[in-house]
């Protein structure tokens, strides 16, 4: 399995948890041990240099913070066009770039709450994607 | 206390769809009026300092050497600077740096891109693998989509208007127009710009730069050298650099670039200006939201103003900053590496008194803003006479 609708770099096994962790519906970041500092997305090292770090389970509902329609999408992800991308505040703080669906014009916008949940765009990928909660 | 270093010679090639031409041919287009504007001869550099930023587009590996060579060069030394969209304002930095150290005494500057050769979704495409291609690219973000992210964000807490954001693109235009080195020279009205085709919402066609190819040059030159060289010299006499998140999502605001206000801080405080010394800008247009988010950043309004700015003319000549006056990247289009030094040469030329009909009068502080990515790298330089 493959994290992402498109991707160019070769799963690690530090996205392989993450992959593992969404196929299970969860949303998994790490954790510092020596600092606290929190990632989410997920760290293999922490930003102290610490190379000790922990799985936790993140919040699965956010708000999101702003939104593009992309009509004009790369040569990947031209059989997606148009589509809708925002960047959502987890319950938490920490804030995620993911695909918005379940939207018309008139309900997308900023502040809408969402929830966090997995999806298969196809037979080899998981992404996990904002749904209005 | 570093010593002053001093831009001497000023090469511009056309921008465009230049199929007439490598990315060589280009280099050699900015670096001949760059050395005849100097009154020196290629012999006469000590090291050249090449910002290309994709072998990619360039479609050869390591095409500074390629560029070194063609212009004559020789057994000269060379740098190769990549910065992405700031590649350029980075080579100006790195060339500032070597002569400062003592290394060389007079250095030439070479920015140059070929992007035209692939399609637009190709493009694209390569451009959207200089974000983080681990946790946003894989979601089919663009650069548009970036800025569209901060567009939407800047309008829902500022209320920046779908007009504004035209307003930029049709300033941009109107001196593009006027600049026989721009890309797209003609003008476009303001309901062109807002009913153009979306790319990626809230941001339509008009609001995006241009996919080009060029090249611009400048030589720099010690103070010592550079008097010699010239008795119209240009100093360099503040420098600001900064960085940002990779993850656009990791950052705290969308509505500005963090890394832009603390690079323009640096640069003013080097200069011992502010915002209101500055008599013409080049800033990086790369989207029109960008400019606006530049005028805050850099102090010429208040944060959340930049529309406004934008209403009011304040950045057309006769304002209180103009700003892009040669078209900016929008117009004039924005070759990656070719972008920062392009910026150099048109405030040189201003600063000098050499910008026709477009020159700004009496301009003694000029200042540019130059952008890669969507701040991982802010370069802000100031220039004086």
């Amino acid at each position: 399995m493959k994290f992402g609708y498109t991707s160019w770099l070769p799963e690690t096994q530090l996205v392989n948890k993450f992959i593992e962790g969404l196929g299970g519906n969860r949303l998994l970041g790490t954790q510092c041990r020596k600092c606290g500092g929190k990632y989410l997305p997920p760290r293999a090292h922490c930003k102290c240099g610490s190379t000790d770090l922990e799985w936790f389970d993140a919040p699965n509902r956010g708000r999101v913070r702003s939104y593009t329609v992309v009509s004009f999408a790369p040569e990947s992800m031209s059989r997606y066009a148009p589509y809708i991308v925002g960047v959502a505040e987890v319950e938490g703080g920490m804030s995620l770039m993911g695909q918005l669906t379940g939207v018309t014009p008139s309900t997308l916008k900023v502040g809408l709450l969402v929830q966090i949940v997995a999806h298969q765009p196809d037979t080899d990928r998981i992404v996990y994607k904002f749904k209005p909660a | 206390m570093p010593s002053k270093v001093g831009i001497v010679g000023i090469g511009h090639s056309k921008f465009g769809k230049r199929t007439d031409a490598t990315i060589r041919e280009l280099a050699h287009e900015a670096v001949r009026p760059a050395l005849e504007d100097a009154g020196l001869a290629i012999g006469d550099m000590d090291a050249s300092v090449i910002g290309i930023a994709g072998e990619e587009f360039a479609m050869q590996g390591a095409p500074a050497a390629v560029v070194h060579d063609y212009i004559g060069m020789g057994n000269k030394p060379t740098y190769r600077v990549e910065a992405a969209c700031a590649t350029g304002s980075a080579a100006i930095r790195t060339a500032w740096a070597l002569i400062n150290s003592g290394l060389h005494d007079v250095a030439l500057v070479v920015g140059a891109e070929t992007m035209t050769r692939v399609s637009s979704a190709r493009a694209t495409e390569l451009m959207a693998r200089a974000g983080d291609t681990r946790w946003e690219y894989p979601f089919g973000i663009t650069f548009p989509g970036f800025y569209a992210l901060m567009a939407t964000a800047h309008m829902n807490e500022f209320g920046t208007t779908r007009e504004q954001l035209s307003m930029v693109s049709v300033k941009n235009h109107k001196y593009g127009a006027m600049n026989p080195y721009a890309h797209l020279q003609k003008e476009v009205s303001l309901e062109e710009a807002v009913k153009s085709i979306a790319i990626s919402h809230p941001l339509n066609l008009y609001d995006c730069c241009l996919i080009s190819d060029g090249a611009a040059a400048v030589v720099m030159a010690s103070e010592e050298k550079a008097r010699q060289i010239t008795d119209t010299p240009v100093w360099i006499t503040g420098l600001g650099a900064s960085s940002d998140s990779m993850l656009i999502a990791e950052r705290p605001t969308l509505t500005g670039l963090i890394g832009a206000k603390i690079a323009a801080k640096r640069a003013y405080e080097m200069a011992g200006i502010g915002p209101s010394d500055v008599d013409v800008a080049e800033v990086h247009d790369c989207f029109t939201i960008a400019e606006i988010m530049a005028y805050e950043d850099l102090g010429f309004c208040e944060k959340g103003k930049g529309g406004r700015f934008i209403e009011e003319k304040q950045s057309y000549i006769g304002g209180k900053v103009p700003v892009n006056i040669d078209g900016g990247l929008k117009s004039k289009g924005h070759p990656l590496g070719a972008t920062g030094v392009s910026m150099a040469v048109e405030l040189v030329k201003q600063l000098r008194g050499e910008g026709g009909n477009r020159q700004v009068s009496g301009a003694e502080i000029a200042l540019s803003h130059n952008v890669g990515e969507t701040g991982q790298f802010v370069f802000v330089h100031i220039y004086s006479r």
